[in-house]
């Protein structure tokens, strides 16, 4: 890892500039094809600050970034000598990295040049009074030139990555990220609690749509595992200490043995899967013989063949009663749809069916989810005799003992919301996903935890596996309720996203981090605090403790620099200095020239 | 009391020809559809399908929106689960009609087709051995008909059995309106409202006219085919029931006398329309004709070969072939015998009584809650 550091001008044009204390800024003003020169006169703006001190050259272009503009202004860079350019154009979020790009390859810094958005934050925004939206566009390149006035050459951090994976988990989700993380030849660790792999979906059963049993995927998967050597798998060990930072995480392990073991990886991919929600007594009748989870009901499947028996007796009615646990509005950890359990119920339906066709089975839904393909499972449901009755949230149903059997009473909202009994020998009670609890995984590894209890990704649409915490990846339900595929599914991209990091072996940082005055630092800690991102660090200076940055950690949110009591800490790129002085050209009154 | 569902009634429903049942998910397209739903309420059909579905069978006994669909197939057609819903409301009329009735004996046939064969061939068969029992004297000479078989013997007969049939099928109509007006509370509606709707309940039973309101594109020919049959069966019945003395007679009339003109419309009306029928079963012609239980054949197959052994004893006669007339003529009334027995109190005849009577439960019904609230 090398230090931030100011490097020179790559030309000795720019060095000898900047120790004579002249700048010398190219200015570009873009027409935007007419978007900011139909309500900005770009030639006034430019006659208005070209003659700003520093400013060695002021153009304006139709696209600046056309190919054939960013050719001239990179032949501009090089003919000039320029040493900084401030291009005034579009939101940075469009073309930042395209002038950064260009700088580069003109042998320019690219941190060297400054984006100015007159678009978006001008002639968009300005589109009644063109005189004032000039002026204030002019402010703006103002404030731009200041910031290229004062900018330096800074180079990325590259910070070596370690070719290994933490995988915490060996459900699904966890077995098929190690196998494909191996396959891409990155080392994983895989670290499962319980004493067994395969998780939920060893227990499952038959799942759709081949009907094979959930285990022989998980068996299958193990297989895999142990054809890899370079899977290292812990069964009944637990995951007790993290530090260290993206492409070099140093994880403490304490193994079923007891002892502790040491792991490094460069990522971590968490895949602890789900707890299934367990009933309050008295929930829909729980605690009564013959009242029982799903989960407990395919087991009870699984575990027996030939006529379907409860407690000795002949099931002949079943009754499910959908949505326990799940969808339930007053309740925020309990309000999510469990995505699953409609169609899991009807396949365990059918199962039923297939074994003795001879039981009538009720299920009690409140909206049938079972989306996409899943829904010829429900008409193969209904063909199969399955009777669905709908209920409202504001009439659940109740369930009572009715001398030695179950009796439900269900208000029928397709039948007016009347109500009516239902005689059962077994109720299935439908039970939702719910994040794992008593799960000390989420302290230890400062995992960031949605509403409903569940990992929390950065960006449910364009970043789904990956959290605030650099290399620290989410998969399968973890993160919210998941099919078996949709699980797979996002173990795979939480692999892929593991394995952008790590494959090159390296990854380079913006150089955009904090930057502490060791000499005026009292080391009273108050930036510790302040941090989200537990970048800042004490270490020995001499007889005193000062802080120091962890460059890897720090993000720039910059919430350390005000917390200092000595203004010890500075950002670099938007040092005190660099804002300043933006402020005072923004601020400043001067004329402009109208052409 | 909340109702208690039967868990096992779906399947009990396929037994009467109500298999696809299962398939609704009670989108409501059939009620959409249907053009008599705007009369009778956003929930027909689909309130009856969804409660075979549930098992609701009290609120089943309750209920005579069966009698009131026409069978156009229109909500078949419509139906985006192909659950077939007039199939289940005609399954739903053959598992009514075997609630009403209270011998059980209805269930029986139309779920076990060997009990029904069964009892039509034992019916059929006593006639045959009555006759070979009982017949007078076979004369050789000419055809005398009314010495083999005395008109005043066959007629009491007929008479008994049509006392012992009417009074089953009226106790099981009993059982339905008692069950549709709510028990006692039937004893409480004022018995001017009954009588005020008996014009409704006669109008209703000669015109059929309810059917013309489907308009269904086929509707109008079925109804007018099925007037012709109605026509047709209740000049036999008249012919047979009232005026057999004057029907069943060794005098030969000339061909324009009403004897022979009212038989030959009877025995023409009939033949027609059954084999109209039989074809439109047999090439499934109309969504009603694309799923036949073996009681919808045997009941048009028996008014057929009742008709056409009715007419071969009438041309035997008119041949002169005593021997070849007296034969058809017990295999006419076995055949007959047999129809009455099976279809009048157990199975399709009913519809005859039970589709006005429904009818004219309604408009008693609505026709008492008015009264209540004015």
């Amino acid at each position: 890892m090398s230090e931030p550091k100011e490097q020179h001008g790559q030309n000795e044009q720019q060095g000898q500039n900047e120790q004579n204390g002249e700048r010398k800024i190219g200015v570009f003003i873009c027409h935007c094809g007419g978007n900011i020169s139909d309500y900005v006169d770009v030639e006034t703006l430019r006659a208005s600050i070209e003659k700003e001190p520093g400013v060695a050259l002021a153009r304006t272009t139709m696209f600046a970034c056309s190919d054939a503009s960013q050719q001239e202004m990179s032949e501009a860079i090089q003919k000039e000598g320029l040493d900084g350019i401030v291009i005034a154009s579009c939101s940075p979020k469009l073309h930042l990295y395209t002038f950064r790009g260009m700088a580069e390859r003109a042998g320019l810094n690219p941190y060297r040049y400054v984006q100015v958005n007159v678009r978006e934050q001008c002639s968009w925004a300005h589109r009644d009074d063109m005189a004032k939206a000039t002026d204030k566009g002019a402010s703006l390149v103002r404030a731009g030139i200041a910031k290229a006035a004062s900018s330096q050459s800074l180079e990325n951090f590259r910070i070596e990555t370690l070719p290994s994976v933490l995988v915490i988990g060996a459900g699904v989700a966890g077995m098929r990220a190690a196998v494909a993380l191996a396959d891409l030849g990155l080392a994983v660790h895989l670290v499962e609690k319980a004493g067994q792999t395969g998780g939920w979906t060893a227990s499952m059963g038959p799942v759709y749509p081949q009907n094979r049993p959930g285990s022989a995927l998980t068996d299958a998967l193990l297989q895999e595992i142990r054809k890899r050597e370079t899977i290292t798998l812990y069964t009944g060990a637990e995951v007790i200490e993290r530090s260290g930072s993206a492409g070099k995480f140093s994880v403490k392990v304490r193994l079923s043995s007891g002892e502790t073991l040491t792991v490094a990886a460069g990522a971590v991919i968490v895949a602890t899967g789900f707890d299934a929600y367990a009933p309050a007594d008295g929930e829909f009748g729980y605690g009564l013989p013959g009242v029982i989870t799903l989960p407990d009901f395919r087991r009870l499947l699984n575990e027996s063949s030939g006529a379907l028996k409860y407690n000795g007796r002949k099931v002949k009615t079943i009754a499910y009663i959908y949505c326990v646990g799940s969808r339930q509005a007053e309740d925020e950890a309990h309000a999510h749809c469990s995505r699953y359990c409609c169609t899991s119920t009807i396949q365990t339906a059918l199962l039923v069916n297939e074994r003795d066709s001879s039981v009538n089975q009720y299920h009690l839904y409140r909206d049938m989810r079972s989306y996409g393909k899943y829904e010829l499972l429900y008409e193969e449901a209904c063909r199969k005799g399955s009777v669905f009755v709908r209920w409202d949230p504001n009439e659940p149903p109740e369930i009572r003992n009715d001398r030695g059997r179950l009796m439900i009473s269900a208000a029928d909202l397709l039948d007016g919301g009347e109500r009516m009994e239902i005689p059962a020998d077994l109720v299935v009670l439908v039970t939702g996903m719910v994040p794992r609890s008593g799960d000390t995984l989420v302290d230890t590894l400062k995992l960031p935890v949605g509403k409903s209890g569940f990992l929390n990704e950065i960006h449910p649409k364009l970043r789904p596996v990956e959290t605030v915490i650099n290399g620290v990846f989410i998969a399968g339900a973890a993160q919210g309720p998941k099919t078996i595929s949709e699980s797979v599914a996002s173990s795979l991209a939480a692999v892929t996203k593991s394995a952008a990091l790590l494959i090159k072996g390296y990854v380079d940082l913006e150089p955009f981090v904090a930057r502490v005055d060791a000499s005026r630092c009292t080391g009273c800690k108050e930036c510790l605090a302040a941090c989200p991102y537990e970048s800042l660090q004490l270490t020995n200076l001499g007889e005193r403790q000062v802080v120091e940055v962890v460059p890897s950690l720090c993000k720039g949110g910059g919430a350390c620099v005000p917390a200092c009591p000595e203004g010890a800490i500075d950002l670099v790129g938007y040092s005190d200095h660099e804002i300043t002085s933006m402020i005072d050209a923004l601020a400043g009154e001067r004329e402009v020239v109208h052409a | 009391m909340t109702p208690v569902v039967n868990p096992s009634l779906h399947r009990e429903i396929a037994k009467f020809g109500g298999g696809d049942v299962s398939l609704c998910m009670n989108c409501g397209n059939c009620t959409a559809s249907c053009s008599i739903s705007p009369q009778l309420g956003a929930d027909f059909p689909r309130r009856v399908i969804h409660l075979l579905q549930v098992g609701h069978e009290g609120k089943l006994a309750r209920n005579v929106d069966p009698w009131l669909c026409y069978y156009c197939g229109d909500c078949s057609t419509s139906c985006p689960r192909e659950a077939n819903p007039s199939d289940t409301m005609m399954a739903a009329r053959r598992y009514l009609t075997a609630r009403y009735d209270w011998t059980g004996l209805s269930g029986l046939f139309y779920k076990y087709a060997w009990a029904q064969v069964g009892v039509l061939l034992l019916v059929g068969l006593s006639v045959v051995a009555a006759f070979a029992l009982y017949h007078g004297p076979i004369v050789t000479s000419h055809v005398a008909l009314n010495t083999f078989a005395p008109v005043e013997g066959v007629e009491f007969v007929d008479r008994i059995a049509a006392v012992i049939l009417a009074g089953l099928l009226l106790s099981n109509a009993f059982r339905m309106a008692w069950s549709y007006l709510g028990g006692t509370a039937m004893l409480k509606i004022p018995a001017g409202v009954y009588l005020k709707q008996i014009p409704a309940f006669l109008g209703h039973y000669f015109t059929q006219k309810r059917w013309a309101r489907c308009d269904s594109k086929i509707s109008r020919t079925r109804w007018i085919t099925h007037l012709l049959l109605f026509s047709g069966y209740v000049s036999m019945q008249v012919l047979v029931e009232v005026l057999l003395r004057w029907f069943q007679t060794d005098k030969v009339y000339p061909f324009y006398h009403p004897q022979r003109l009212w038989g030959y419309y009877a025995a023409a009306t009939l033949l027609y329309t059954t084999v109209y029928f039989m074809v439109a079963r047999w090439r499934k012609l109309e969504p009603m004709h694309r799923k036949s239980e073996l009681s919808d054949w045997l009941f048009v197959g028996l008014i057929f070969f009742t008709a056409l052994t009715g007419i071969i004893v009438h041309i035997f006669r008119l041949s002169g072939m005593p021997i070849a007339t007296y034969d058809t003529y017990v295999i006419h009334l076995a055949i007959a015998a047999a129809l009455f027995v099976v279809f009048v109190p157990f199975g399709k005849w009913s519809h005859l009584l039970y589709r006005p009577l429904a009818l004219y439960l309604v408009s008693v019904k609505d026709a008492a809650a008015a009264k209540a609230n004015a």
